[in-house]
C-alpha cells in the first residue's frame, strides 16, 4: 500500500522535478520574449510617420497605438516547509515549488486589417501549476470571429476521512490523480450579419491514476491501482438567421465518448477486514479489471424569437438528443475468495459484461412576453422535459467451477413539467413589483435500490405549487433594494430529501454612503420542511453578508474591499438505523467567512494585502486561513518587481491528522508593453 | 305668463352658458399648467436632432475610439442597420441640443433609466438574437438587472473575459456565493482555473439556476468536465439524473470533502437509503428506501458507502454501484 502512495504522489506535481513540469512555461516565455522584448522604435516611428494621419478613416485605432500590447509574469515559488498532511494540501491546495509563467495577457491589432482586425491571448498558471489555463480570441469585423479555450486541471483528492475516518494511515481507497483537459473552439462566420454560420469542437479527456477498490461480496474489499482515462468528443454546427421580425439558430452536433479505466494488482492483497473468514485467510493475488466504454449521441437544437408587435415578445426552443452507451467489460481475479453466503471458497473468478443505454431526450421551452401598457408586463412561459433510458446488459460470471449468466432490461421514465407566470408593475419610476406563480409536475419510474441486480421498478410522482413575488427600488442611483420570495407546497415529491414545503427569501440592498464608500447587505433564508411521519425533514439555511468598498479618488492611492458572510445550516431528518431503531440525521454548519484586500498605491508601485478566512463550527468543524501579501514596484521602463507571500492554514477539530500550514514564497518580473 | 315662462327659460339658458363659459375657462385655465402640444414650441423646446458621432468625437474622444475598436463599431459603419454614423446616438438618441448646451440632462443617459427601458435600448439591435430566448425568463431580468450591469457598452470589450474578470464582476452582486468558495473543497473559481459563466448562463437557460446547457445541448454544464460520469449507464442512480449533482454535492465550496452536502458520506446516503420498508411508494410518492441491513454501521468499514458503492454516479456493470 505504500509502494501504492509512493506511486500516486510521485506523478502528482508538486513535489516531482519542477524544473521539468516548467519546460513547457520556459519555452512559451521564450517565444514570447522577442514579441515583448522588441524596441518600442517601430511603433514611435509609425507614429511619426506622415502618413498616419490620412489613414484615419481606414483604422480606427489612433496610428500612435502600438501593434502589440500587454504583459507577462514569470518568478519562482517556494514552499519552505509543510506542516501537517501533505495529501490534504495536495486536495485542497496543491501549488507547487519551481519557475512558473504566471500569467500573460496580450492583444495584437493589425492596423491594415488583412487577416484580423485583433487578437486576444491570455494565459495563466503555467509551468507546472494545476491550473493551467490559456485563450486566444480573434476576430475580424463582419468576417469571422474565432475564440479558443483550454483548461488543464489537476485533480488529486487523498482526504483519509473520505475513505475511514478512524484509519487514515493504511486505508487510503478512493484517491486519484487526475488531470482534466478542456479545449474548446469556435469559428463564427460573419458575425452580424442576417445570416451567420458557425462551428465548433470541444474535447474534454481525463487522465490520472487513483485507488480503487475491488469488493468481495460484504466479506471484504481490497484496494487496487486503477488507470482512468477517458475522452469526450463533441463537433456542432449551425445557422444563426438574425431579421428584423424573428431570430432563429438551428443547430446540429454530436458527440463521441471513451472510456478505458482499468484496475489492476499483483501480490499479496488481504484486504481491509483481516478477520480470518471461517478459519481462511482471504487473500487477493492478481486482479485485472478492464473497462471499454464507447458512446456517442447526436442532437439538434432550434431556438426562436420574434417580435411580431412592439407589446409582444415570443420565443421558443426544442432540444432533442438521443446519448447511447455501449458497454464491454472483463474482469479475472485470483487468490483464496469466498462467497459468504453459500461459504463457498475458490481460487479464480471471471466475469464478462456487456450492455446498452439509449436515452432519447427532448427539452421544449416555449414563452412569451406581453406589455399590455406601459407600466405592466407579463410573462409566461411553458417547460418540459423528458428522457427514457433503455437499459439492458448481459453478464456472464464463474467463480470456480460455478457458472452463471444474468440478463436484465429495463426503462427509466422522467418527465418533468413546468408552467410559469410572472407580473411585472412598475408602480413608479423607481419601484417594481413582481408577483407570479409556478406549477411544477413530473412523473419518473427508475429502477428500485434494490439487493438484487434484478429487481423492481419504482415510480413517484412530482407536484408542487409556488407562488413569487419580488420588489425592486432604486433611488438616485445611490439605493438599490431587491427582495424576492417564493413560497411553495408540494402534494408529492420524488425523493425524501426533495424540496418539499419550502420559503426561499432573499433581500440584498446597496447603497452608496458617500461618493467613494459603498456598502451592500444580503440576506438569504430557506425553509424545508416535509412532514410525514417517516421523513420529518426539517431543513433551514440562512445567509448574511455585508460587503464594503472604500475607494476615495477612485482607488489612485487606497482601496479597500471587505466582506463578511454569516451562513447557517441545520437539518434534520428521520430514518431507521441499525436493527431497525429510529434514528435522526442530524447536520450542522455554522460558518464565519471573511475576505477583503486592502491595495496601497504610491510612486508606480502597489502594495497588496488580504485573503480570506474560513471557520465552521457544527458538525465538521473546520479552520482554513489564506492570507495573502503582494507588491508590484517599477524597476526598469516597463518592467516590475512582483513578490507575494501566502500562507495556507487548514484544521478540522474532528480529523486533526487532514490539518495542514504552510507558507508559500513567489518572486519575479512583470513585463508590461 | 307665457312672457314671464320665456323669461325664466332665459335665465335658464344665461344660467347654462355661463357655467359652460366658467367650466371652459377652469379648463383653459387648467391646460395652461401643461405643455401645450398643438402650439408651436418655442425655440429652445426644438426637439433635438441627429448629429452624428463625430461631433461626440469632439468632447468623447476617448468613448469614440474605444467604440470603433469594439464590435459596436459595426452600428457606426453597416448602413442595413440604419444607424451609420450615427452610432453614439442609437443609444443616446439625439444630441443636437446636448453638443450645444454640453449639459447631461440634454442627452438620454441609458444607464440611469429603469432597468427594462435599459433593456429595451439594448434590445432594439439584440433582440433578435439567442440570448434572447432565454432572457426573457432569467432571473437577471425578474430582478431587474439590465444588460449594463454587466455589459460595457464603451469599451473596446464588452464584456468581461478573463475568469478572475468574469468572478470579480459576478461576486460584486453574488457575495453570499463568493463567500463559499473560500471553503477548502469547491470548484477552483478563486484560482482562476474556472469561472461563473462556465457553469451558469447568466442570460438564462431552461435549466434550474440558469445552468448551463452543454455537450448533449439539454444536458447540465456539469458534464463538460466531467464528461465521465454523463452516462447514460445501464444503470443510473436515480437521485443523480432526476434532482442532479446538487442532491448530494454543494458545487459552490463545503468544508466536507468532494463538496458532500453532509460532513460524512454516510449521512448523504442514509437519508434516502434509509431502512424504511422498500420499495414502497409512501403517501408522498417517494422513491428509494432499501434497507442496508448487513451493513453493521457501527464499524468504519461501513461508514463511507463510497468505499464499495464507488460507482455511485451510476454503473455500467453492476446493479450496486459496486463497479
Amino acid at each position: 500500500m505504500r509502494l501504492m502512495w509512493g506511486r500516486l504522489i510521485t506523478c502528482g506535481g508538486l513535489e516531482t522535478r519542477p524544473w521539468r513540469r516548467a519546460g513547457f512555461a520556459v519555452s512559451l516565455l521564450m517565444m514570447l520574449t522577442p514579441l515583448f522584448g522588441q524596441e518600442p522604435a517601430k511603433p514611435d516611428a509609425q507614429a511619426a510617420a506622415p502618413a498616419a494621419p490620412a489613414k484615419s478613416d481606414q483604422s480606427p485605432a489612433p496610428a500612435t497605438e502600438q501593434w502589440l500590447t500587454g504583459d507577462f509574469e514569470v518568478g519562482y515559488r517556494w514552499l519552505p516547509g509543510l506542516n501537517g498532511n501533505f495529501n490534504e494540501y495536495r486536495s485542497v491546495v496543491n501549488l507547487g515549488e519551481g519557475p512558473k509563467l504566471l500569467g500573460t495577457d496580450f492583444t495584437i491589432t493589425d492596423p491594415k486589417k488583412r487577416l484580423f482586425d485583433r487578437i486576444d491571448a491570455w494565459a495563466h498558471n503555467w509551468g507546472g501549476d494545476p491550473y493551467n489555463t490559456a485563450h486566444v480570441l480573434a476576430r475580424k469585423s463582419g468576417i469571422y470571429r474565432f475564440a479558443f479555450d483550454y483548461r488543464n486541471i489537476s485533480y488529486f483528492n487523498a482526504v483519509p476521512s473520505f475513505a475511514n475516518p478512524f484509519a487514515p494511515a493504511g486505508f487510503n481507497e478512493q484517491s486519484f490523480d487526475l488531470r482534466r483537459r478542456n479545449s474548446s473552439f469556435q469559428l463564427d462566420l460573419l458575425p452580424g450579419a442576417r445570416f451567420s454560420p458557425y462551428f465548433a469542437y470541444d474535447r474534454g479527456s481525463g487522465h490520472g491514476r487513483g485507488i480503487d477498490t475491488w469488493v468481495l461480496g460484504a466479506t471484504d474489499e481490497f484496494p487496487v491501482s486503477a488507470l482512468f482515462s477517458d475522452h469526450t468528443d463533441n463537433y456542432r454546427g449551425g445557422l444563426r438567421v438574425e431579421l428584423n421580425k424573428f431570430h432563429i439558430t438551428l443547430e446540429q452536433g454530436g458527440t463521441q465518448f471513451n472510456e478505458n479505466d482499468q484496475n489492476n494488482f499483483s501480490g499479496v492483497n488481504t484486504g481491509n477486514n483481516s478477520s480470518p473468514f471461517s478459519g481462511q485467510a482471504i487473500a487477493l493475488n492478481v486482479l485485472s479489471q478492464v473497462y471499454a466504454i464507447t458512446g456517442n449521441s447526436k442532437y439538434s437544437k432550434a431556438i426562436v424569437t420574434a417580435r411580431p408587435f412592439g407589446w409582444l415578445d415570443l420565443y421558443g426552443q426544442f432540444l432533442f438528443s438521443q446519448p447511447k452507451t455501449n458497454v464491454a467489460y472483463a474482469e479475472a481475479a485470483t487468490g483464496n475468495l469466498v462467497v459468504p453466503a453459500t461459504l463457498t471458497f475458490y481460487n479464480r473468478e471471471q466475469l464478462f459484461a456487456g450492455g446498452g443505454a439509449l436515452m432519447p431526450h427532448t427539452t421544449g421551452n416555449a414563452g412569451f412576453e406581453i406589455r399590455p401598457w406601459r407600466r405592466l408586463r407579463i410573462v409566461e412561459s411553458w417547460m418540459t422535459d423528458r428522457f427514457h433510458n433503455a437499459e439492458s446488459s448481459l453478464i456472464g460470471q464463474q467463480l470456480g467451477a460455478t457458472s452463471t449468466s444474468n440478463s436484465l432490461s429495463f426503462p427509466t421514465f422522467v418527465n418533468y413539467n413546468q408552467n410559469e407566470t410572472n407580473a411585472f408593475l412598475d408602480v413608479t419610476n423607481g419601484l417594481t413589483l413582481r408577483g407570479g406563480y409556478r406549477r411544477v409536475w413530473g412523473d419518473a419510474t427508475v429502477l428500485g435500490s434494490s439487493l438484487s441486480q434484478t429487481g423492481l421498478l419504482e415510480s413517484g410522482t412530482l407536484n408542487r405549487s409556488v407562488g413569487l413575488a419580488g420588489l425592486t427600488f432604486r433611488r438616485a442611483q445611490k439605493l438599490t433594494v431587491n427582495l424576492d420570495y417564493e413560497g411553495a407546497s408540494s402534494d408529492n415529491i420524488y425523493f425524501r430529501t426533495s424540496l418539499n414545503d419550502y420559503h426561499r427569501a432573499r433581500a440584498r440592498a446597496k447603497y452608496q454612503i458617500a461618493a467613494p464608500l459603498w456598502i451592500q447587505a444580503d440576506f438569504q433564508v430557506l425553509n424545508n420542511q416535509n412532514p410525514a411521519p417517516d421523513i420529518r425533514l426539517d431543513f433551514q439555511s440562512r445567509t448574511n453578508s455585508v460587503m464594503l468598498q472604500w475607494m476615495p479618488n477612485s482607488g489612485k492611492r487606497v482601496s479597500v474591499t471587505a466582506e463578511y458572510d454569516r451562513s447557517t445550516m441545520r437539518s434534520d431528518i428521520r430514518y431507521l438505523g441499525l436493527f431497525l431503531a429510529p434514528a435522526t440525521s442530524s447536520y450542522r454548519d455554522n460558518a464565519h467567512t471573511g475576505t477583503s484586500v486592502v491595495d496601497l498605491n504610491a510612486h508606480g508601485g502597489k502594495f497588496s494585502l488580504g485573503g480570506s478566512f474560513f471557520v465552521s463550527a457544527g458538525s465538521r468543524p473546520t479552520r482554513y486561513y489564506q492570507p495573502l501579501a503582494r507588491t508590484s514596484w517599477p524597476v526598469y521602463r516597463h518592467v516590475y518587481w512582483i513578490a507575494e507571500w501566502q500562507y495556507y492554514g487548514f484544521n478540522e477539530r474532528f480529523y486533526a491528522y487532514e490539518g495542514f500550514r504552510t507558507h508559500l514564497f513567489m518572486t519575479g518580473l512583470r513585463v508590461t508593453r | 305668463m307665457i312672457r314671464m315662462m320665456r323669461q325664466t327659460r332665459r335665465q335658464a339658458v344665461n344660467t347654462i352658458r355661463l357655467a359652460a363659459l366658467a367650466s371652459l375657462s377652469i379648463l383653459v385655465a387648467g391646460a395652461q399648467d401643461k405643455p401645450a402640444p398643438a402650439a408651436p414650441p418655442p425655440p429652445d423646446n426644438k426637439p433635438a436632432e441627429y448629429v452624428g458621432s463625430q461631433t461626440c468625437q469632439g468632447c468623447h474622444e476617448d468613448i469614440y475610439n474605444n467604440i470603433l475598436k469594439s464590435p459596436h463599431q459595426r452600428v457606426e459603419v453597416d448602413k442595413h442597420r440604419g444607424w451609420d454614423g450615427k452610432a453614439c446616438e442609437s443609444c443616446h438618441g439625439p444630441g443636437s441640443k446636448h453638443a450645444e448646451s454640453m449639459a447631461p440632462a440634454d442627452i438620454r443617459q441609458p444607464a440611469k433609466l429603469k432597468p427594462a427601458e435599459t433593456d429595451r435600448i439594448c434590445l432594439t439591435c439584440h433582440l433578435n438574437q439567442p440570448t434572447h430566448a432565454g432572457r426573457i425568463q432569467s432571473s437577471h431580468v425578474k430582478n431587474n438587472v439590465s444588460c449594463v450591469s454587466c455589459h460595457f457598452v464603451h469599451k473596446d470589450r464588452l464584456v468581461a473575459r478573463k475568469q478572475a474578470d468574469i468572478n470579480a464582476q459576478c461576486s460584486g452582486c453574488h457575495t453570499d456565493v463568493w463567500a463559499s468558495f473560500q471553503r477548502p473543497f469547491k470548484h477552483r473559481l478563486t484560482e482562476g482555473a474556472m469561472s461563473c459563466v462556465d457553469c451558469h448562463n447568466p442570460h438564462g437557460s431552461v435549466l434550474p439556476r440558469q445552468m448551463q446547457q452543454t455537450v448533449n445541448a439539454n444536458e447540465p454544464s456539469c458534464f463538460k468536465c466531467h464528461g465521465d460520469l454523463r452516462g447514460p449507464f445501464p444503470y443510473e442512480h436515480a437521485p443523480m439524473r432526476v434532482e442532479g449533482c446538487m442532491a448530494c454535492h454543494q458545487p459552490h465550496g463545503s468544508a466536507n470533502p468532494r463538496m458532500l452536502t453532509r460532513h460524512e458520506v454516510r449521512f448523504v446516503c442514509l437519508e434516502c437509503h434509509s431502512n424504511l420498508p422498500a420499495p414502497t411508494p409512501s403517501a408522498t410518492g417517494a422513491l428509494g428506501g432499501t434497507p442496508p441491513a448487513f451493513h453493521d454501521l457501527r464499524s468504519p468499514r461501513f461508514q463511507n458507502c463510497n468505499i464499495c458503492h464507488q460507482k455511485v454516479h451510476g454503473s455500467y456493470i453492476d446493479r450496486g454501484l459496486l463497479k
